[in-house]
């Protein structure tokens, strides 16, 4: 492990920022840490770096504990969401900032700076200052700048935020081209489940404080823990059930009974919460039987709202719920009666009493 | 595409009052009320010979005195206040109301009343006082005297300025400097101070012009030996109006030329920074 939090807790005067806040980034790994503003993201990335410190649990780099150690003794490179960059100092003099706390003899600092400012192709801009830079290049010479005294973790806070979204899809293909290049062990900070997603090899998902799910982006998506999880990566509806059995869990849904490989382990007659994706709903005309045992709910369309690759169509259901359905083409009209199916196979079953305290 | 109706062009322009008129108006009185006495104060210039009272040994002393004792009060309030003012500006601690109460306790102490104050704790029959006259650095009727004065009332300025300086500087281009590798006395050399320059030198200036026109609480600390200030009240109980003004004019070209070499040096394009 590079960087390992263990047991992580932070409180400032009274309020709570995280707890039991565990996880660790293997070497060249670009882990994301993802979770709604206010979660404690910010929190952990103070921890990390070196300007909090947490009222309890540890920090390790590279196995040794720096919990109580000053900022500048970590080997973590920062990039936050707001530029830092230096504006009294040129692009070059930026760079070389931390190669010179470091004693780097000067002809190697040298060549080190436009080895990194080339790496982020920028490698005209030497004599610039910030200010002459347009933001994405802003944030590329950040990138250098926390890059060049070859840090052992280099960390991202919310790095694409400010920027607008061209920019953004841009400099994320970057970040991800830069961190393969170099091999640097990252966390990459975000709210933002789309650019965790595209970018992170392993997912951290934080709610109110605690880490609430670590995954492959692709298992979390497609098997989240928690109802949080199903709902903040990507979206997502959720359906009250009535269980009728257990081993294998069965529930009535729609009118049918549906049976699930694994769910929670819970007597008959709880009430259960059914997550499904949008994109795993279809609309079908009413009162034509749907194939196969897809549960199949009636209703009536509530809402249309066209997205340009896709209709977006609320449908409010019989339970008195309102889902969310994806459909490509040829969306029904609002007030419409419809039928809508649920991909069985799609559907993720969470016990409600558990999962009431992981959504609050 | 034409937009006839943008704003600045024919139509826009017509039938609207500038938007600044009513302020404008307004600071045109204040400024007035600046200049008026200031243009009028310096229609007397040609009643004396401004040069041979500034050659009068009186006055080259006062003037010599001046020009020992502001620079140093300048740069002691300099020296303490900066850092005093990144405290302040970076850290809540409990009792910070209290500090700052403190800092700005000179600024709303009449000046005279300031005096007193620091004599009732350096003058010669208090124990700090009797200790210093002892060792041969008297604190009060001395120029030792005349800096303790000045900084008790010029240092809130600098405090105050540096003080909004670093507060305006965003935290993290600090926290970015510790994680380059640097403790907090590089960062604070290397970035704090650099990005705050303009607030600070915009301080150091009024401070400055506070010390060497300080009168109220040096004339009770300090009225001997003369300084700038304290001289042109003694020209003023003996000759009037008309006997201030070389005095008053070598005072206005001092402060004048240190303002102006700073902006030069610190490329301080205002006084209130940006």
């Amino acid at each position: 492990m590079i960087l390992e939090l263990e047991g992580l807790r932070h409180r400032y005067g009274e309020e709570l920022a995280i707890e039991d806040v565990s996880f660790g980034l293997e070497e060249g790994e670009l882990l994301g840490l993802l979770g709604p503003s206010g979660c404690g993201k910010t929190t952990i990335v103070q921890a990390i770096a070196g300007h909090v410190r947490p009222t309890a649990g540890r920090v390790f780099l590279r196995g040794r504990d720096v919990t109580g150690e000053p900022p500048e003794t970590r080997r973590v490179g920062i990039v936050f969401q707001r530029s830092t960059l230096y504006p009294h100092m040129t692009v070059g003099e930026n760079v070389a900032y931390g190669l010179v706390s470091r004693d780097v003899d000067p002809d190697r600092r040298g060549a080190l700076v436009e080895e990194y400012l080339e790496l982020v192709d920028l490698h005209g801009r030497r004599e610039a200052y910030p200010s002459e830079l347009s933001g994405g290049q802003r944030r590329r010479v950040e990138l250098a700048r926390a890059l060049a005294p070859r840090p052992d973790v280099l960390v991202l806070d919310e790095p694409l935020s400010a920027l607008d979204r061209r920019l953004r899809r841009q400099l994320r293909g970057e970040i991800a081209r830069i961190q393969r290049e170099t091999g640097v062990t990252t966390l990459v900070v975000t709210h933002d489940q789309e650019e965790a997603m595209a970018l992170a090899d392993r997912l951290v998902v934080m709610n109110a404080g605690r880490v609430v799910g670590v995954d492959r982006p692709r298992t979390l998506y497609e098997s989240p823990p928690t109802p949080f999880v199903a709902s903040f990566l990507g979206r997502s509806n959720a359906l009250p059930a009535t269980v009728v059995g257990r081993h294998p869990l069965s529930v009535t849904l729609g009118g049918r009974e549906v049976a699930f490989d694994d769910g929670p382990d819970v007597p008959a007659g709880t009430t259960v919460s059914c997550h499904v994706r949008p994109e795993d709903v279809s609309i079908h005309p009413p009162h034509v039987a749907v194939p196969g045992t897809d549960p199949v709910l009636s209703g009536e369309v509530r809402h249309v709202e066209d997205v340009g690759r896709r209709y977006d169509v609320t449908v409010a259901v019989e339970t008195g719920d309102e889902l969310l359905v994806e459909t490509s083409s040829d969306p029904p009209a609002v007030g419409d009666r419809v039928a809508v199916a649920l991909s069985g196979d799609r559907v993720t079953v969470f016990d409600d009493g558990s999962s009431a305290a992981e959504t609050s | 595409m034409s937009y006839p109706d943008r704003p600045g062009g024919r139509v826009g322009r017509a039938g609207r009052l500038p938007e600044l008129l009513v302020p404008g108006l307004l600071g045109a009185l204040i400024l007035l009320f600046f200049a008026i006495p200031f243009a009028a104060f310096l229609a007397r210039t040609g009643a004396v010979g401004v040069l041979e009272t500034l050659a009068t040994p009186e006055a080259r002393v006062a003037i010599r005195n001046s020009l020992l004792t502001a620079p140093v009060s300048t740069a002691i309030a300099t020296v303490l206040g900066v850092p005093l003012a990144y405290v302040l500006a970076r850290r809540s601690f409990p009792g910070k109301r209290l500090v700052e109460a403190l800092v700005i306790l000179p600024l709303i102490v009449p000046p005279v009343v300031g005096g007193a104050m620091l004599l009732t704790a350096v003058g010669r029959f208090t124990p700090i006082g009797a200790a210093a006259a002892a060792a041969g650095m008297p604190l009060t009727d001395s120029l030792l005297g005349v800096i303790l004065a000045q900084t008790f009332v010029a240092a809130p300025f600098v405090i105050i300025t540096a003080r909004a300086g670093f507060g305006a500087i965003d935290e993290r281009l600090e926290q970015a400097s510790r994680s380059l590798g640097y403790g907090p006395l590089a960062t604070f050399w290397n970035v704090s101070v650099p990005l705050a320059r303009g607030a600070i030198v915009a301080g150091i200036v009024l401070t400055f012009a506070r010390a060497i026109g300080e009168f109220g609480a040096t004339m009770m600390v300090a009225y001997n030996p003369r300084t700038m200030p304290t001289r042109i009240w003694v020209e003023f109980i003996a000759g009037g109006i008309d006997a201030v003004v070389p005095l008053a004019l070598a005072l206005l070209g001092i402060t004048l030329a240190v303002l102006a070499a700073v902006q030069r040096f610190g490329r301080v394009p205002t006084v209130i920074d940006r």
